[in-house]
């Protein structure tokens, strides 16, 4: 593995010659390898939002660097357009980014942005519908006749097409019902396995977190306040609770019964690892329920 | 930065303009507009630069806030200096370009013009540095409610309301609009480069997902409205009354004191 985003001592500081400064990030440092899915959580206004915009320049850091692939992505600012078909940035609220009279053109927006040929924005568009799941003969309609799970997945659909080595999702679960939820995080899966990708995920939602992320960056007032596998961020939970953040339900469960005495693991994520691990007492004869 | 743009620009303060009643305010900047544009000669333009300086001082904003905005309209004041030194044909003739001469009759009405709307922006960046945009359209909706003798009776209302809002979606739509920039240049789209019919064109992926927006919140806003009973002014009170004070009329008497000395000076000299 090779570490292909990093991010160096980070600061954003907001409305610099006004009366109003603002450090939304202060000294921020992590590496990210190829492949890695990141959850990133943190309180409102924690200044997740304004760290992901510097991943494809779309803010330039008041202080420090972002290596792509070991190059400082403001090394040429005349390039700065081809950070950002690397590394693609699915915002908060996608759908209202929408603006094509037909899903078609929306989602080959970007990949025509990319200077690329016909042919091959034909190829990616119904490459990348068939991934989020949406039909052919949706491909001629206009996106604002699509019920609100659609359109969002027509505008995921839309940066994904670019093809992104590395794709971002600021809270692309927000706003949805459990279906919905559910179907956005298969998709994320299934962009990252299909191009062997790297994905980054801003969510509130620990559940999802759990299922997905192979390491979490916490963020708390501006500041990294870990940078860890997700295993061992949740097994800390009572530092996340000090900074106002949760732990998966499931998590909570077998640390109260901790507490009660019990000698359970705090490693238990998802409520699949705590039937597995239940099984296997009752196997080992520990439970006679 | 989009961000940076002032609009309803108040200063929070305390200061003596500050605590004014805004139908005073109103009413004196534009009376002391139409004597500063009344001003012919040098001693009553001065009457009237100290009046500036003084609303200047006793509004306690810093310098720094008024120099940005005449740094905003700078261009104007120079075109508008530019037109006039060609105008007329007093004095002496300094030189000519092509067919233009250009004399001291020309260039003493540039500087005069220049240095009006100098204090015409400076004055009125009083106004809206010290008064709240909600208090300035209860002043504007109270000093046009004349109109509703001569049949314009909801007119009145609706309009200030329509500029209630506005003023308060300012900065939301400001808002929105960098964010739907940000979404679509990270979809590569390219919005500093090109020839003008290619950057035009490339508005078209922001305007039309900010117009969306914008209707969407409209529908949200009037319903919201609906569902707390709002059903135009009738019968409706204010929370806040506005109340004329002493200061009120200080201010006022200082006003008057300074128009007299205005009209006073263009006669004598
Ligand atoms: N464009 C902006 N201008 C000024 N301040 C901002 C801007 N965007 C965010 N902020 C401020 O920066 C801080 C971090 O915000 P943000 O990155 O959006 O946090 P999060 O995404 O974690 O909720 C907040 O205090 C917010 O008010
Ligand atoms: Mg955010």
């Amino acid at each position: 593995m090779s570490k292909i985003l990093e991010v160096k001592g980070l600061t954003h500081t907001y409305g610099g010659n006004t009366p109003f400064v603002n450090d939304a990030v202060k000294n921020v440092s992590f590496d990210i390898e190829n492949g890695e899915i990141i959850g990133i959580i943190g309180h409102t206004g924690s200044g997740k939002s304004t760290l992901v915009q510097h991943l494809n320049g779309l803010l330039k850091p008041t202080d420090g660097n972002i290596l792509l692939e070991g190059k400082d992505i403001w090394d040429e600012p005349k390039k700065i357009r081809e950070v950002r078909s690397k590394v693609g940035l699915v915002f908060q609220y996608p759908e209202y980014q929408l603006f094509e009279e037909t899903v078609y053109k929306d989602i080959a927006f970007g990949p025509k942005n990319m200077g690329l040929d016909g042919d091959e924005i034909d190829k990616r568009v119904k490459e990348i519908i068939g991934l989020v799941g949406i039909k052919e003969e949706y491909l001629e309609r206009s996106p604002f006749d699509l019920s609100g799970g659609e359109k969002r997945r027509v505008a995921i659909a839309g940066v994904m097409a670019m093809r992104p080595k590395i794709i971002v999702f600021d809270e692309p679960v927000a706003g949805l019902d459990p279906r919905g939820r559910n179907d956005i995080v298969k998709i994320i899966k299934d962009y990252r396995d299909t191009y062997n990708a790297t994905v980054l995920i801003i969510s509130h939602n620990m559940e999802d977190m759990a299922l997905l992320a192979d390491k979490l960056v916490v963020m708390n007032k501006g500041n990294l306040e870990m940078f860890d596998t997700t295993e061992n961020v949740f097994s800390n939970a009572g530092k996340l609770k000090s900074i106002g953040l949760n732990v998966p339900m499931i998590t909570e469960v077998f640390f109260e019964l901790k507490k009660m005495g019990l000698k359970v693991p705090d490693n238990i994520l998802t409520v699949e690892s705590a039937v597995d691990y239940l099984l296997s007492l009752k196997k080992g004869g520990v439970l006679n329920a | 930065m989009l961000r940076d743009i002032t609009f309803g620009q108040y200063f929070q303060g305390n200061s003596k303009v500050h605590r004014l009643d805004p139908r005073t305010k109103l009413l004196l900047l534009i009376l002391i507009i139409v004597f500063i544009f009344l001003t012919q000669n040098m001693i009553s333009f001065l009457i009237a630069t100290v009046f500036t300086a003084c609303a200047v001082i006793i509004s306690k904003v810093p310098l720094r806030l008024y120099l940005k905005n005449l740094k905003a309209i700078l261009p104007i004041i120079i075109f508008t200096a530019i037109i006039n030194v060609f105008y007329g044909n007093e004095g002496k003739v300094l030189f000519s370009i092509f067919r233009l001469t250009v004399n001291t009759g020309g260039v003493y009405r540039a500087v005069f013009m220049a240095l009006r709307i100098l204090l015409l922006i400076v004055l009125s960046s009083v106004l809206t540095y010290t008064t709240t945009p909600n208090d300035l359209t209860d002043a504007i909706e109270i000093l046009l409610s004349p109109l509703k003798f001569i049949g314009l009776k909801n007119a009145v209302h609706t309009l200030a309301m329509m500029m209630t809002i506005a003023l308060r979606f300012i900065p939301t739509l400001v808002e929105e609009t960098e964010k739907i920039m940000n979404a679509q240049k990270a979809r590569g789209a390219d919005l500093e480069n090109g020839k003008l019919t290619e950057r035009i064109k490339a508005l078209v992926p922001i305007l039309i997902p900010l117009l969306i927006s914008a209707v969407r919140r409209a529908y949200e806003l009037a319903e919201a409205m609906e569902c707390r009973c709002y059903n135009g002014g009738e019968g409706r009170q204010r929370m806040k009354k506005l109340q004329f004070t002493l200061l009120d009329v200080i201010a006022g008497f200082v006003s008057f004191l300074f128009c007299g000395l205005i009209i006073l000076f263009n006669v004598v000299i």
